[in-house]
């Protein structure tokens, strides 16, 4: 009887001990660090092999990985909640390609510079590399790399004898041909919704017309080739009837879908879909031709940069440790297995000549050329608040409820308020 | 509640190492703010029409789940199921089902219309999923008050030859009245709150027209990271809530008499 009452007690206690979560030092084997993530895509048996071997290499420091929702939204709201609390509970952390300069700015990342001395840095892209360095500073290693391709139908163009596109209003005319011929097929669909992937598409157009969101520090949103720009963005719905109205509720999965099942004939969204595209049971498999994005000028596309980076809490009590997993993690065998087996792209331009990824994925070579080009959103700590500006604007414009050009006046507006008031 | 109202009065942008005290400044920007204007006017329409809708639907279907009929403890549990889905799920539902493209609904209405893109139809297409999924909870807290109204007043009412009509406007719903104002300010405080539903179903857009003031405050906190503005924000939603409360009480304790 007496030991009904005594046992829980035990047992409380003994998970009292076990919780000894604080001091992060496992008594018997060394450090414990850990690397914050959002869910990695496919099997999570191959990050944790790798992490075991980052282990086995390293004696002494024991991995803990743990992950957030795949959201960037709610990743960068754990992070902003936890690095502005001084937070030493993770040590490694990923972070979204627009985040850097900004959590740089805050003081919440350590110093990269000497992981990534110069010569280093010449093999990775040289977008990713503007992305993460602040004020000469790197404060980020690039992980793995996003950016925005043209997906067509190659079955159905070659059938009319045409090849992808190179200019934005050479994809409209053929498109409109196609179209009126074929039934139930959209011409071309992107993501057009009021979040952060609009302020990606958008650039793509903005920028493939010499224009862009800053000019050395200044806000030039309102300039007048971007009024031209964003015009033809919403005359791809509204005036040439290529892109259908649902456009501007659709996000990366919503077209996804739409172009998996057949229904559209070009599509912007990232390289992660091709993947799917090439799976058993896809209706459109073998019929998808990836290329690079078509600007207002041939040669000048712009294509927007997405991926990841790993980075170092600045309040991590295991800094040469973290560091140690960061050059890890991004050291060419790392980034090539993760290719070979979840898809993610490699930071590193070596790697997209290397025998056994071409023959996994033959169109790694043509992706290289394109991801030389992309180009990251504004570098700067205010582009949270930017996007959260220009995401409504935009939107607005493509939803008719204001011309582009009194869209973009305004979040000049408001941008330049933005700059002007942080005092 | 005192740290959120210590924080509105200051600009608190933690990235830019900017914290200082600056009075009410945060409070005139926020009457002239047009994001704030626009946000305020969306959720009371939000409010105004997503409460009244329930109110008669939900009274309605007290009404009707009232009579004896068979199955009437199934319909009951049926009539529930709405309310007992989490919000965020039944929102990622009623986003397919308005989806312009292969949505559900387009399809049985034979129609083409692009619900949550075109800025007139992304509003009410919330307000719709807003009623479907908070009907059955006024309309369970109704039933309850019916069933506090003694069956004899009905009898006598009977009696007297009084028709359905005025027995329900002379006998229900006065009787009812304190249960009604109830309702409505759980309803009106839980509507003037809204985040999840609007959030997942449209983000806020398209160009703000769905933005509420909750989705406002949390995309200047958390996205943007202006704690002090943000909190004004919160301050403000909380003194908008205390005057529907306070309205409400009034009106309840007026009946008393």
């Amino acid at each position: 009887m007496k030991w009904a009452a005594v046992l829980p007690i035990l047992v409380l206690l003994a998970m009292i001990a076990g919780c000894d979560r604080k001091d992060g030092n496992d008594r018997n084997s060394g450090t414990v660090i850990v690397f914050k993530h959002g869910k990695i895509a496919g099997d999570p048996i191959i990050l944790r092999g790798l992490l075991d071997s980052f282990e086995a290499e390293n004696p002494g420091i024991k991995l803990r990985d743990e992950t957030l929702p795949s959201s960037s939204d709610e990743q960068h709201q754990f992070y902003v909640i936890n690095l502005e609390g001084k937070s030493a509970d993770f040590d490694v952390l990923s972070l979204d390609v627009i985040w850097v300069p900004e959590f740089a700015r805050a003081g919440w990342l350590s110093d990269l510079s000497r992981l990534f001395p110069p010569d280093e840095r010449n093999d990775f892209f040289p977008g990713p590399v503007s992305a993460v360095t602040w004020e000469r500073k790197v404060f980020a290693v690039p992980w793995y790399i996003d950016a925005g391709l043209l997906y067509y139908r190659c079955d159905i163009l070659e059938k009319y004898g045409l090849s992808p596109p190179r200019t934005w209003p050479e994809l409209v005319a053929q498109a409109r041909r196609i179209t009126s011929a074929e039934k139930g097929l959209y011409g071309f669909i992107w993501q057009g919704k009021q979040y952060e992937g609009l302020v990606c598409n958008a650039l793509e157009y903005l920028r493939s017309n010499n224009g862009d969101v800053l000019r050395n520090g200044e806000v030039a949103i309102d300039s007048p080739e971007n009024v031209a720009a964003l015009s033809f963005m919403r005359d791809l719905i509204a005036r040439y009837g290529v892109s259908p109205p649902l456009v501007t509720t659709a996000s990366e999965e919503t077209t996804r879908h739409i172009f998996g099942n057949g229904r559209a004939l070009f599509m912007r969204n990232w390289p992660y879909a091709w993947n799917l595209f090439q799976d058993k049971g896809s209706m459109v498999r073998g019929k998808v031709g990836v290329a690079p994005l078509p600007a207002f000028q041939v040669g000048r596309s712009a294509p927007t940069l997405g991926g990841w980076q790993l980075g170092v809490n600045r309040y991590s009590r295991h800094q040469e440790a973290a560091f140690r997993l960061v050059r890890f993690l991004t050291a060419p065998e790392a980034q090539k297995l993760l290719c070979l087996k979840v898809g993610y792209k490699p930071t590193r331009v070596s790697l997209y000549a290397d025998r056994e990824l071409q023959k996994s994925q033959p169109f790694i070579a043509s992706l290289c050329d394109i991801f030389m080009t992309a180009r990251p959103r504004p570098v700067t700590p205010y582009y949270m608040m930017f996007t959260q500006v220009m995401q409504p604007e935009l939107s607005a414009a493509l939803a008719g409820v204001r011309p582009p050009e009194a869209a973009l006046r305004s979040a000049g507006r408001q941008m330049r308020h933005i700059l002007g008031g942080v005092r | 509640m005192l740290y959120v109202l210590f924080l509105s009065m200051r600009r608190e942008l933690p990235i830019f190492g900017v914290s200082r005290f600056t009075g009410l400044d945060n409070y005139f920007f926020l009457l002239s703010d047009d994001r704030f204007w626009n946000a305020l006017g969306n959720t009371l329409y939000f409010t105004l029409l997503s409460v009244s809708v329930e109110l008669v639907l939900g009274l309605a279907i007290a009404l009707l789940l009232e009579r004896d009929f068979r199955h009437k403890g199934m319909m009951r549990a049926v009539v529930l199921l709405p309310w007992a889905i989490p919000t965020v799920v039944s929102a990622r539902m009623w986003e397919w089902i308005f989806n312009g493209d292969f949505g559900v609904l387009n399809r049985l209405l034979g129609i083409r219309i692009n619900w949550l893109g075109s800025p007139f139809w992304a509003m009410h297409a919330a307000v719709f999923a807003d009623i479907w999924k908070t009907t059955p909870f006024v309309a369970i807290i109704i039933m309850a008050g019916l069933q506090a109204i003694p069956r004899d007043l009905y009898r006598a009412a009977r009696v007297d030859g009084a028709g359905s009509l005025d027995i329900f406007m002379g006998i229900t719903l006065p009787l009812l009245r304190p249960v009604i104002l109830v309702v409505l300010l759980f309803r009106s405080l839980d509507a003037f709150r809204v985040f999840d539903a609007v959030y997942v179903l449209t983000g806020g857009g398209p160009a703000n027209t769905t933005e509420t003031l909750s989705i406002y405050a949390y995309k200047v906190l958390f996205q943007t990271l202006q704690f002090g503005y943000g909190s004004t924000l919160a301050v403000a939603v909380f003194l908008c809530t205390g005057l529907i409360s306070a309205g409400y009480i009034r009106l309840l304790m007026g009946g008393k008499r």
